[in-house]
């Protein structure tokens, strides 16, 4: 029976955070086992509390490693996956809670490949994560097909006449990935110890690649030893032995909470509403002029020319007068080139069903936004009373009996054209205090007057 | 006129499934860049910092949620959110979720399928798509708003369910719900209950019984252990007896499986979330969801002044499916109408079975949101 709290084992005299009596579970000369033990006494050395260390283990032979350990917190994961999900439990403690968990990732080369972004992404991060990759170049518990850690010419199930892809360097992706610790080492090396030991007293990201030899389907096929392993790695230029360490870059949490944890937080949600103190509230001659109808509004101009943001003081002016509003935009995914284009729908009751169906307004400030109204075939919403207001620029038929051309580029300028057209539908229709929208571009622009350098109001009439 | 006491902020719904997880007391999210679900990513970027928590960028979809699980598990309520291409990476982590019975919520923001589709154009076509993800059939709660002041409530609502039912829950969204721009009533959004999954103290009389994945019957769930606390945690993706120990054909680890959907089903009556609007005089039911339960609401606004008579369901809680309600409000009804913007009507298939004897109308669309005027048609 294993002991639930981990705060009552004495690591002191206990020596061993491996389960009594259990027994290792991998084939007689696996590299897996020495691994396995030497881990053992590397934290036996490093005497962490037990409650501080969580073993996050992959799929694979090494992944049954679970089980030998019952005096840590073990986590086991889907297939390559396991330096992702140590990375959210690293982050998480460092930055949110006790900041002193080791989390220690056990994967095979099959998992370190399968999931190499994610280690990738924990070395970029520096997170406190210690990644041990028990690297027999294949896949053992499936059968003994190629990895890509498999050296050339290796016997497999999958290559059964010699592997003919160069294996991975891990250190060097890892190393490339701005990890600051990182070695390269052999199951059966005497400091196997001291470079765990060392790899997860860092803090920050650390990866060891432990070389070892799957008794079951590499010797044989292979004739090997485990002798030859370094033999092996630096046939293919893999070097061995301690590559990187270094402690240049913080471990990611003493950045982040530099940055953000060491001040009060007195955010509020609720805060910072919409003002309609001093607003005249003007549904009712809303709802008098207009009954209970939405206006729906499009604004098409081109990308850059603040065209939505325009439509947002709109929005924001009309909310003032207590409507309600809804408001989408619309741009090619290059979101800086093309078209821009807004639908606005203002009325005196929320707001139910979002789509345009009879434009009351449609402003079009350049030809982007004329061609794309084309071809998403607005004109065909429009009736005869839609009110058309257009840049003098653009090349308009006849459409509806109320159009207005106006000098809108010219007069206010390109990245205020669709401003200055909201502005003159607003003078045309007086849908509500139009006050309130003159506010909202005086303070946003210092000045409403300077909206135009020729006065367009003068087309009202 | 009410207006001058209404609280009113311009909020999209991605914005306010990001101040809905703040106010849920969510501390962890993860992200990935999609159209169009970006906004509640951004919105977690800004909002997590200012209250002590964590956003991280993440490299894809796979490394969101298993960061967002690996936090859960340290004890840090978490959240990611994605839309379909995503949802379709995290199948598999979010199978981790349910069967370690870890706290997690999934936002899906539907856009146009299949495969990349339209990532500007919204859609319904994930129903099927959320659910089914996992290999056995496992129920995943499934909420979805009609709009942004809902996103927020349902947000809330969704770490609720999580945290007490110890499992994953995914909060359905759209792309004109989540980039649509509104006015947002936040009127009594304040006083929202938030609850937080139950934790075992270790000097608490019960605790020589307490087992991490262990239960007494269909709606117990275990209190929950953080990795990193005093208490040992083993968890594992695989089928595991209550002491979260990897087993197989052991008729306690069965059980363990079979709990993890017994706990869902239980609790079923207590997730059901709907707005039922009843005309008497009316034989037509129309049952909706999402952004066409808007246009539901318009057409019944525009059957009132019609003298038609229509009744309008509006479901929340997608699923587990509320098969009692369905029932015992379709009885009053002969004509039932379902209106869901995707192919074939995903949801009807699901359900019409409940409605036996009765004429079944489906309204299905894609590439648009369904007009007042298609659903008007078929009354």
């Amino acid at each position: 029976m294993m002991e639930k709290l981990l705060t009552k084992i004495d690591i002191q005299n206990e020596c061993t955070y491996m389960t009594k009596g259990a027994q290792m579970p991998f084939c007689k000369g696996c590299g897996h086992t020495h691994i396995l033990r030497k881990l053992d006494e590397a934290l036996f050395r490093i005497k962490l509390n037990p409650e501080d260390i969580c073993l996050v283990t992959d799929i694979g032979c090494i992944g049954l490693a679970d089980y030998l350990f019952d005096k840590v917190h073990t986590v086991h994961t889907t297939h390559g996956r396991s330096t992702a999900f140590a990375t959210g439990i690293a982050l998480a403690d460092k930055v949110l809670a006790s900041k002193k968990l080791k989390t220690i990732v056990l994967i095979g080369d099959g998992g370190a490949m399968i999931g190499l972004l994610h280690i990738v992404n924990a070395a970029l991060l520096n997170t406190d994560v210690t990644v041990l990759v028990a690297d027999n170049f294949l896949f053992g518990m499936t059968g003994g097909q190629q990895s890509a850690f498999s050296p050339i010419n290796f016997v497999t199930q999958t290559s059964p006449f010699g592997n003919i892809i160069p294996p991975l360097d891990l250190c060097k992706v890892a190393i490339s990935s701005k990890a600051q610790f990182v070695a390269r080492k052999i199951s059966t090396d005497k400091d196997l110890v001291d470079v765990i030991a060392e790899a997860i007293s860092f803090e920050g990201f650390s990866l060891v690649e432990i070389l070892e030899l799957c008794t079951e389907y590499a010797v044989e096929k292979n004739k090997l030893k485990g002798t030859d392993l370094p033999e092996i790695a630096l046939e293919h230029g893999h070097q061995l032995g301690l590559l990187i360490n270094e402690k240049l870059r913080p471990e990611f949490s003493k950045i982040y909470s530099e940055k953000f944890m060491d001040k009060p937080f007195e955010f509020n949600l609720f805060s910072q509403f919409l003002s309609t103190e001093n607003v005249n509230l003007d549904q009712d001659k809303f709802q008098s002029k207009f009954g209970e109808s939405q206006l729906e509004i499009i604004i098409a101009g081109s990308a850059g020319e603040k065209v939505q943001s325009s439509a947002a003081l709109l929005c924001q002016s009309a909310a003032l007068n207590g409507l309600f509003t809804t408001q989408k935009n619309d741009n090619p995914v290059t979101q800086g080139s093309g078209f821009s284009l807004s639908e606005v729908i203002i009325s005196p009751q929320e707001i139910f069903y979002t789509g345009v169906d009879k434009p009351f307004a449609i402003i079009i400030v350049s030809n982007d936004g004329l061609n794309e109204l084309r071809s998403q075939n607005y004109f065909e919403k429009i009736t005869s009373d839609t009110i058309l207001i257009f840049d003098e620029s653009l090349n308009m038929p006849v459409l509806t009996s109320k159009m207005y051309k106006l000098p809108l580029r010219k007069s206010c300028g390109p990245d205020k054209a669709a401003l200055g057209g909201i502005d003159f539908l607003l003078n045309l229709t007086q849908p509500f205090q139009i006050e309130t929208f003159k506010n909202l571009i005086q303070k946003r622009f210092g000045s409403y007057e300077n909206l135009y350098k020729e006065d367009i109001l003068k087309y009202l009439n | 006129m009410q207006t001058s006491q209404r609280k009113i902020k311009l909020r999209n719904g991605n914005q306010m499934i990001a101040e809905g997880a703040i106010y849920a007391g969510c501390k962890f999210f993860a992200g990935y860049p999609i159209t169009p679900a970006s906004g509640i990513y951004k919105g977690m970027i800004d909002l997590l910092p200012q209250v002590g928590g964590l956003a991280i960028p993440s490299p894809d979809e796979i490394s969101a949620i298993a960061y967002c699980v690996g936090a859960s598990m340290r004890g840090i309520k978490s959240m990611t959110a994605t839309s379909g291409p995503g949802w379709s990476l995290m199948i598999e982590t979010v199978q981790y979720a349910l069967i370690t019975e870890t706290p997690l919520v999934i936002v899906v923001v539907q856009r146009l399928g299949p495969a990349t589709g339209g990532a500007t154009q919204g859609a319904q076509g994930d129903i099927l798509f959320t659910e089914f993800a996992t290999s056995g059939g496992y129920t995943i709660p499934v909420l979805y708003p009609t709009n942004p002041r809902e996103c927020f409530e349902l947000t809330v609502k969704a770490f609720n369910w999580s945290e007490k039912l110890r499992t994953p829950v995914i909060l359905l969204s759209d792309k004109e719900i989540g980039m649509t721009t509104e006015t947002v009533d936040y009127s009594d959004l304040e006083n929202l209950i938030v609850e937080n999954r139950e934790y075992i103290d270790p000097e608490n009389s019960n605790f020589e019984d307490w087992k991490m994945y262990g239960f007494k019957d269909a709606k117990d769930i275990a209190k929950f252990a953080p990795v990193g606390g005093k208490i040992k945690v083993t968890a594992t993706g695989s089928a595991h007896n209550m002491d979260g120990e990897l087993k197989k054909n052991d008729p306690e680890t069965i059980s363990v499986l079979k709990h993890l959907e017994d706990k869902i089903q239980s609790h079923k009556d207590e997730l059901i979330d709907y707005e039922y609007f009843e005309n008497p005089n009316s034989n037509t039911l129309i049952i909706s969801f999402g952004i066409t339960g808007r246009t539901v609401r318009e057409v019944i606004r525009r059957t009132k002044k019609m003298n038609k008579n229509v009744s309008s369901l509006i479901i929340r809680s997608l699923f587990p499916i509320p098969e009692n309600l369905f029932k015992t409000i379709s009885d009053k009804y002969n004509r039932i109408i379902i209106a869901e913007e995707n192919l074939n009507g995903q949801y009807r298939r699901l359900i019409q079975y409940l409605f036996n004897n009765k004429e079944v109308i489906g309204v299905n669309k894609i590439g648009g949101m369904i007009t007042p005027q298609e659903i008007l048609e078929k009354i």
